[in-house]
């Protein structure tokens, strides 16, 4: 398990506030939370064909993280890469209220944001474990 | 003025320049009656952003050389009015972007430099100033196969990188010659400089780009940058049907054209030198 790569995938997330939340909480895993394990990918890069990245995608499990129902993380990545091993939507854990709130920059990210982040993250954190233990 | 762009970033989420274009993106919105383009919603549902896109200037911004943004926008076809690398601009402005996804108070300082500079840009933007510049020219033509190269016959003076500047008072045109719209075919993209910037002789003045390869417009004189032709941004093959004419480039405010005149080519030297470039070079 200690060599396993999983990757979050966030949406690009300029179209709300659901976007800049998953955006933090990929970061959150990757940094904090499970480094070394997690593998993030540059989405816009994946879908502009980045082979490394759509080679990653289709060899080893993805976790898409969207910030709003429209959930282009997954659908860009089952487009390329087939299935993803697990999705998380920032609005159902949120609320459609906050997740299509207007983005905003990480520099005004207030307090209450960030325990946003924090609880995003945990999902996924959850999520990675649960496929990590079934590898 | 109401400052209106379309802004195209990269939003790269795994490099710091990548998060930088996505601030600078939000920042200029705040500032402004911009709008953003969201990359990854625009391949998934492009109906969302088409009229946007078509409709206000497009600003591209692209975190590192991979230049997803810019592709995207190729592959649309939209028509770009600016074209902005963060990691050009960290270089430009002393500022080393580091490999953390944090921003740093000197990331910021950056997003505030880009952000402002388009702020302001667009208010700089005109089309031409009250100085009269001719309409039509008399050209002589060199032609080789069926490519046609026109030269103007007076007033024009030229550089050896077929970049020509046409004087009036203290002011001038700059653009490029037939030599260059032939060699690069149909011209995509026109980046203007900033107006307001200072121009050396033989420094960067801009570039244009064609399927082909991207070409950086050399300025043929020393100076300010006073208007740039904002016909040029929705329709660079203006340079194609004729750069000396619709298809100038910008205009400039001369800081000693007499000294500049000494390293450039009249009609008559530049013609020989195109000729000679035609028959050897030009495929």
């Amino acid at each position: 398990m200690a060599d396993l790569k999983i990757g979050v995938l966030s949406c690009s997330g300029e179209e709300c506030l659901g976007g800049t939340i998953s955006r933090l909480a990929t970061r959150k895993m990757l940094e904090e939370l499970r480094p070394g394990q997690t593998v993030t990918l540059c989405l816009p890069l994946y879908l502009a064909g980045g082979e490394e990245e759509r080679f990653f995608a289709k060899a080893f499990p993805v976790i898409t993280v969207d910030g709003c129902s429209k959930c282009c993380a997954k659908r860009a990545t089952e487009k390329y890469s087939g299935k993803v091993s697990d999705i998380v939507d920032v609005s159902e854990i949120l609320g459609n209220d906050v997740a299509l709130d207007k983005t905003v920059s990480t520099k005004d990210m207030t307090s209450q944001h960030m325990e946003m982040v924090d609880k995003v993250a945990k999902v996924i954190c959850e999520k990675f474990d649960k496929i990590a233990e079934n590898k | 003025m109401s400052k209106s762009y379309a802004l195209l970033p990269c939003n790269g989420l795994d490099k710091c320049a990548g998060c930088i274009s996505r601030e600078v993106a939000i920042k200029v919105c705040e500032n402004s009656d911009s709008e953003i383009i969201c990359p990854v919603l625009y391949r998934v549902a492009d109906a969302r952003y088409n009229k946007i896109a078509q409709e206000k200037p497009l600003i591209v911004i692209d975190g590192c050389n991979t230049r997803c943004a810019s592709r995207l926008a190729s592959e649309k076809s939209l028509k770009i009015a600016q074209k902005i690398n963060i990691s050009d601009e960290a270089k430009a402005n002393n500022i080393e972007l580091h490999n953390s996804l944090k921003l740093n108070d000197e990331d910021f300082k950056l997003v505030n430099i880009i952000a402002d500079n388009l702020l302001k840009e667009e208010e700089k933007v005109i089309s031409s100033l009250d100085t009269d510049f001719p309409e039509k020219f008399e050209y002589e033509i060199y032609k080789k196969d069926k490519f046609i190269f026109r030269v103007p016959k007076e007033g024009f003076y030229f550089n050896e990188n077929d970049c020509y500047v046409y004087v009036v008072g203290n002011r001038a045109r700059i653009g490029v010659t037939d030599y260059v719209q032939q060699s690069l075919s149909d011209i995509m993209f026109f980046t203007p400089p900033a107006v307001g910037s200072e121009i050396e002789q033989f420094g960067e003045a801009g570039t244009i780009e064609s399927g082909k390869a991207v070409f950086e417009v050399v300025s043929p004189v020393s100076g300010t940058v006073v208007a740039v032709n904002e016909k040029l941004l929705n329709s660079p093959e203006l340079i194609n049907e004729n750069p000396y004419e619709k298809g100038w480039i910008e205009e400039i405010e001369l800081s000693d054209f007499e000294s500049d005149k000494e390293l450039l080519y009249d009609f008559n030297k530049y013609f020989e030198i195109m000729k000679r470039k035609v028959d050897e070079f030009h495929v």
